[in-house]
């Protein structure tokens, strides 16, 4: 069923490019055109009861029966039958392209007018439409024919008109001091059976006259409103056969107020045919003949043959062929003896997938001409199913290119169209030439997730709306939230680098905390606690820092404090929220001591720093290298001397010994100055040594290889408030 | 947009300036000393304009054909001959060529014609072009309006008192209200000089080719953009709402939605959003313009090192599939993605879409699309595999129920059929 897939570099090269704007029709900026309301009158006086004589056939089953069997004589339908057909089908079309706020209000007169619906977009579908016709029931030929009149429906019309729409309403009562920017308009449409010319003149005085009666009436209400324009189209209809007693009149222009226009038609397919013109013409709609869809017979799946399916839509589809004169060549072709005019566009492969973002300028309602024909809704369903289906157009040099898409959104389909010219954004520069766009390390996969967790949803209208706002308000309060602390790039963030701080990220951003989220939050607290009485080793970037970067504690301070900084962007949300805030400064604060030996600790950091400043940095850095190459070593070993660590009774001194024991050695030497090949020398042998014996406490932890003693017995001070915390829990 | 830039070489363009200085300028001088002004803050600020030049007298030609190649511009207006008399109308037709040959018939452009106000005499000359207006055969309808959206800017080296004395200022204005009545007329004030001039021009790039700046918001995260070409204010319904809307300088970020539940929504217009370092004071407004002249080189460094926002969001939207959902001002919205070209070059893009609480009818109303976190349960599914899109009618279409239409007499027969197991024919 594929074509040879020739298009397929072509087809490529378009969805990648880029294009501008299209021209706005100015034709479709005015939300209370003559088409935001239509009233239809049906006549339904006894000579509606009348035969169409055209005939339709239902003996086609001759062939396979027996023999001996009367066939069944050709029926046909009543004037009546007709009107209501033609008009609903002309209802369907309209209701498929403008599901809202282009509105018919169906009238049926006889002795005395019915009004089927209201202008209410509840009121405004086929189906409500039929029911209601199915009780009016066929016209009653036995009805006194003297009191019967479509003018009663007509005069009906004219109130109607007058009645506010919901939406007319709204724009009102938002508008306020220039609600006379609201107009009304509307158009009757009348289909009835005319005596002669001057009945038709009649009817249009007395509409006249009606209206001017209306509009006085309305100037004193608040519920109704004067008509600034209506448009009668008025539809004779005869039987087959018989002479038109009414001549057909092109728009003329009866009062300011009132424009008609009569069409003298044969009842049948002639009606429908007018209905059908007169559709488009009145809601700006254009016809599209999607040409050589490929199709299989269900009981000869190995045959295909080629369909033809015309849709309806919004002129505004075809703008571009209008604009350029290239309507010919577009494929246009006149059928119906020259009645109606169709654009042909050719079905292609290959398809398109829905992932893919097409430039498209405008998108377009349709609804099938022949809804009930197998071609039509075979590709009616094939596009429900959720496929798309590229559409190319003929050019007269035989060059093709693709200028439409077919799809459905939600059990809709739409006439997609796509840019098919030169793009202005051509070329751009990219991405990463522009500002940030060095930086590599952006959390690109971490603001993924961020926006899976932003995505939008639909929220029923009814569903409570705290404070008075929208969802959509809300959703962008709910970004503020996430994003109050959101470091951009991997090297600025630790926390956002640990699992271990999952949970109490992604619960802290909520806007309210149960009792269980405070639990999850502090355990998470407290999971950090652990850590680094482990000295468990943390995430954290060494670019930026030179070398090694931090120390452990330092490492732990700078994560505590980011934490911290975290909390606090929510803490003042609720009273939960502070108390997870209270609980990372209570467990994180340390004994005096341990704070005490941590700026020891960075007053040495500051003392190896210095030497860099000197201009000693080659040395150094080799220094540097080695040490690095021993710490990745050291660092093995110190993950197996964990398990000896965990035991609680071990003592805590101890954990820092492998590392602290290069660490000590060299800021003495480096201290004094350049670093000498034999300062290198005997440090690599120290530390090479080192590694084979287990060093002294005392020493590993000495400050410029001084020891303090008895230290244990105040990092058992240490250890209470660690036992504290675990209490609290 | 496109600019096509018309410029009269007629004699008259020739004339003398009277000027009190020692040096003496023609008209013709002046334009150029404008249009080089032009070029030049182009070449700065708007890179990436697409502008031609097309010189006209009695015939026109085109000089350069579409480029951001501002140098072959510049070029072409130092080599400018002098010709005959002005005629308008062949010029118009000329760039109606111009423009649809490159663009198409959709692409809005603009035009700015560079004129000296003697708008030609006899046969050709706009005076008559306008008095013959109605009376022309198809095939010689007068060129405006464009069949493309048009701005067009008359830049007059003439004062407004010089255009009164004859007809010529109403000719322009109606050549204006012709072209569709957006763009504006310039002309010179107080002494014809290289400054009124200057002057002049100024006001036509504050108008047509300022760059448009603005802030990306996503909650606290945020950018500096431009936005590539300006949007233009919108119209939405000349009757009930006829105050055109213009794109908000803040841009915030709504939510997120996967690209196949937004699935190619139509557009009024894409740009680029190209992020920019935050403007130092007294500096010029190119620091830090995605495109920077050679010699800013080392700020454009500094500034691709420090992490920008749009590069971040950039980078998720493109590896997620996604598109986030901007608002542009009150209940006006577009969306921002990814865009990559052929060149495998990516970009962050922004397309409007058209003005109104309900865009796309498959989101529904986008005021009411909330968190996913308000859900009862994640409508997305805890595996991605539902989606809350698209939001369905309220009523089906014909073609979505079993509706039958029995005008036709097949269909009726048809219908019978169907209880006999009528072949269905199906797309593979």
């Amino acid at each position: 069923m594929f074509r040879p897939c020739t298009l397929m570099p072509l087809f490529l090269l378009l969805c990648t490019l880029v294009y501008p704007t299209p021209n706005r029709d100015p034709s479709t900026m005015k939300m209370f055109s003559v088409a935001h309301k239509t009233a239809f009158v049906v006549d339904h006086c006894p000579y509606m009861a009348e035969s169409s004589r055209q005939q339709v056939e239902c003996d086609v089953l001759t062939k396979s029966r027996a023999q001996g069997v009367i066939p069944l004589a050709p029926v046909s339908k009543s004037l009546w039958t007709c009107a209501v057909e033609c008009s609903m089908e002309y209802c369907r079309i309209l209701y498929d392209v403008y599901p809202l706020n282009k509105l018919i209000n169906y009238i049926v007169s006889d002795s005395e007018f019915h009004i089927l619906n209201t202008w209410r977009q509840e009121d405004q579908s086929t189906h409500e439409l039929m029911s209601a016709l199915a009780a009016v029931g066929p016209p009653n030929p036995r009805e006194d024919p003297e009191c019967c009149s479509v003018l009663h429906g007509l005069v009906a019309a004219v109130e109607s008109l007058c009645k506010l729409t919901e939406l007319q309403h709204e724009q009102r009562t938002v508008l306020m001091d220039t609600a006379e920017r609201v107009a009304n308009r509307g158009r009757i449409i009348c289909l009835t059976n005319a005596k002669s010319d001057t009945h038709v003149r009649m009817l249009e005085d007395c509409i006249q006259e009606t209206l001017m009666d209306q509009n006085k009436l309305a100037a004193g209400s608040d519920r109704l409103m004067a008509i600034q324009q209506c448009e009668l189209v008025l539809v004779h209809i005869f039987p087959m056969g018989e002479d038109a007693l009414v001549s057909d009149r092109p728009k003329k222009e009866i009062s300011p107020l009132l424009t008609s226009e009569v069409h003298s038609v044969r009842a049948g397919r002639h009606l429908a045919t007018k209905l059908n013109i007169l559709v488009q013409q009145h809601f700006d709609l254009a016809s599209t003949t999607i040409t050589n869809i490929p199709m299989k017979e269900e009981q000869h799946a190995n045959t295909s043959a080629n369909y033809d399916v015309e849709l309806l839509h919004h002129r505004d589809a075809h703008l571009e062929f209008f604009k350029s004169g290239d309507l010919h060549m577009a494929g246009s072709t006149s059928r119906d003896s020259g009645l109606k005019e169709t654009v042909t566009l050719k079905w292609c492969t290959p398809r398109t997938n829905s992932v893919e973002l097409h430039y498209c300028t405008g998108a377009y309602r349709i609804s099938p001409t022949d809804v009930n024909s197998r071609p039509s809704s075979c590709l009616t369903n094939f596009l429900l199913n959720g496929r798309s289906v590229l559409l190319e157009q003929p050019r007269k040099s035989g060059s093709k290119v693709i200028s439409h898409m077919l799809s459905s959104h939600g059990g809709e389909i739409f006439l997609h169209v796509l840019n098919s010219t030169r793009s202005t954004l051509e070329d751009p520069p990219s991405i990463s030439e522009g500002c940030g766009g060095r930086v590599t390390d952006y959390r690109i996969t971490d603001f993924g997730e961020f926006m899976r967790e932003n995505r939008l949803t639909p929220v029923a209208e009814t569903a409570p709306n705290p404070g008075g706002r929208f969802p959509a308000d809300r959703a962008k309060a709910q970004l503020e939230r996430y994003t109050r602390y959101w470091p951009m790039i991997i090297s600025q963030t630790t926390i956002f680098n640990m699992q271990a701080v999952v949970p109490l990220a992604n619960l802290i951003v909520k806007e309210a905390l149960s009792e269980e989220d405070v639990l999850t939050c502090q355990k998470t607290v407290y999971n950090l606690v652990d850590m680094e009485r482990k000295n468990d080793p943390l995430p954290i970037s060494t670019v930026g820092s030179r070398g090694k970067g931090p120390k452990r504690d330092e490492q732990y301070r700078i994560m505590w404090n980011e934490l911290e900084t975290l909390v606090k962007t929510h803490a003042a949300g609720s009273e939960r929220h502070q108390r997870v805030l209270d609980c990372i400064v209570a467990c994180r604060s340390k004994p005096p001591e341990e704070e005490e030996r941590k700026k020891r600790g960075r007053k040495r950091e500051d003392r190896e720093e210095r030497p860099d400043k000197n201009g000693t940095k080659e040395p150094e850095d080799r220094a540097w290298q080695d040490s690095e190459r021993l710490k990745g070593a050291l660092e093995k070993e110190e993950q197996e001397s964990e398990v000896i660590k965990d035991s609680p009774d071990s003592p805590e001194p101890l954990n820092k010994k492998p590392r602290l024991a290069i660490e000590e050695v060299q800021p003495s030497e480096k201290a004094k100055g350049p670093v000498s090949l034999l300062a290198l020398w005997t440090n690599r042998i120290t530390v090479a040594n080192s590694r084979k014996h287990q060093e002294f406490a005392g020493r590993t932890s000495s400050v410029n290889n001084k020891a303090e003693l008895y230290q244990h017995l105040k990092d058992d001070n240490g250890m209470d408030v660690h036992e504290n915390g675990k209490a609290s829990r | 947009m496109p600019t096509v830039v018309v410029m009269d070489v007629s004699l008259s363009m020739t004339r003398p300036v009277s000027l009190e200085s020692s040096e003496e300028f023609q008209r013709k001088n002046l334009a150029v000393h404008g249009l080089t002004m032009l070029f030049e803050h182009m070449a700065a600020n708007y890179r990436l304009e697409f502008t031609s030049l097309v010189a006209f007298s009695s015939l026109w030609e085109l000089l350069v054909p579409f480029t951001r190649d501002y140098n072959t511009l510049q070029e072409a207006l130092s080599n400018l001959e002098d010709y005959d008399k002005t005629c308008i109308e062949s010029a118009l037709n000329g760039v109606s060529n111009v423009v649809q040959q490159e663009w198409g018939s959709s692409c809005p452009c603009q035009v700015v014609l560079v004129t000296d106000g003697s708008l030609g005499i006899g046969k050709g000359s706009l005076r008559h072009s306008l008095q013959t207006l109605k009376q022309r055969a198809d095939d010689k309808k007068f060129p405006l309006p464009f069949p493309f959206p048009t701005k067009m800017f008359i830049m007059c080296v003439a004062n407004s008192e010089e255009l009164q004395t004859t007809d010529a200022m109403d000719n322009l204005e109606e050549l204006l209200r012709l072209s569709g009545g957006d763009g504006q007329i310039f002309t010179m004030e107080g002494q014809l000089c290289l400054k009124s001039v200057q002057a002049m021009f100024g006001r036509l790039i504050d108008q047509a080719y300022s760059p448009f700046h603005a802030v990306l918001h996503c909650g606290n995260l945020s950018s500096d953009v431009q936005v590539f070409p300006r949007p233009e204010p919108v119209v939405v319904d000349d009757e009930v709402d006829p105050m055109p809307r213009v794109v908000n300088t803040d841009l915030e970020i709504v939510g997120f939605i996967e690209v196949g539940d937004i699935s190619s929504p139509p557009v009024t217009s894409r740009h680029l959003v190209l992020p920019i370092a935050v403007i130092k004071e007294a500096e010029d407004v190119s620091t830090g313009a995605a495109e920077e002249p050679e010699e800013e080189v080392s700020a454009s460094q500094m500034a691709g090192k420090s992490p920008n926002f749009c590069v971040l969001l950039h980078g998720s939207l493109k590896v997620e599939g996604m598109v986030a959902l901007v608002q542009l001002g009150p209940d006006w919205y577009g969306m921002l993605y990814s865009q990559a070209d052929s060149k495998k070059k990516s970009n962050l893009m922004m397309s409007l879409f058209e003005p109104g609480p309900e865009p796309l009818p498959w989101l529904g109303k986008v005021a009411h699309l909330g968190p996913i976190s308000e859900a009862a349960e994640n409508p997305y599914g805890e595996d991605d595999s539902k989606s809350p899109f698209p939001v369905q009618p309220s009523i089906k279409r014909s073609y979505a129920q079993n509706v039958t239409v029995w005008i036709k007499a097949t269909c009726i027969l048809l219908h019978r059929l169907t209880f006999q197991r009528r072949p269905r024919p199906s797309i593979r």
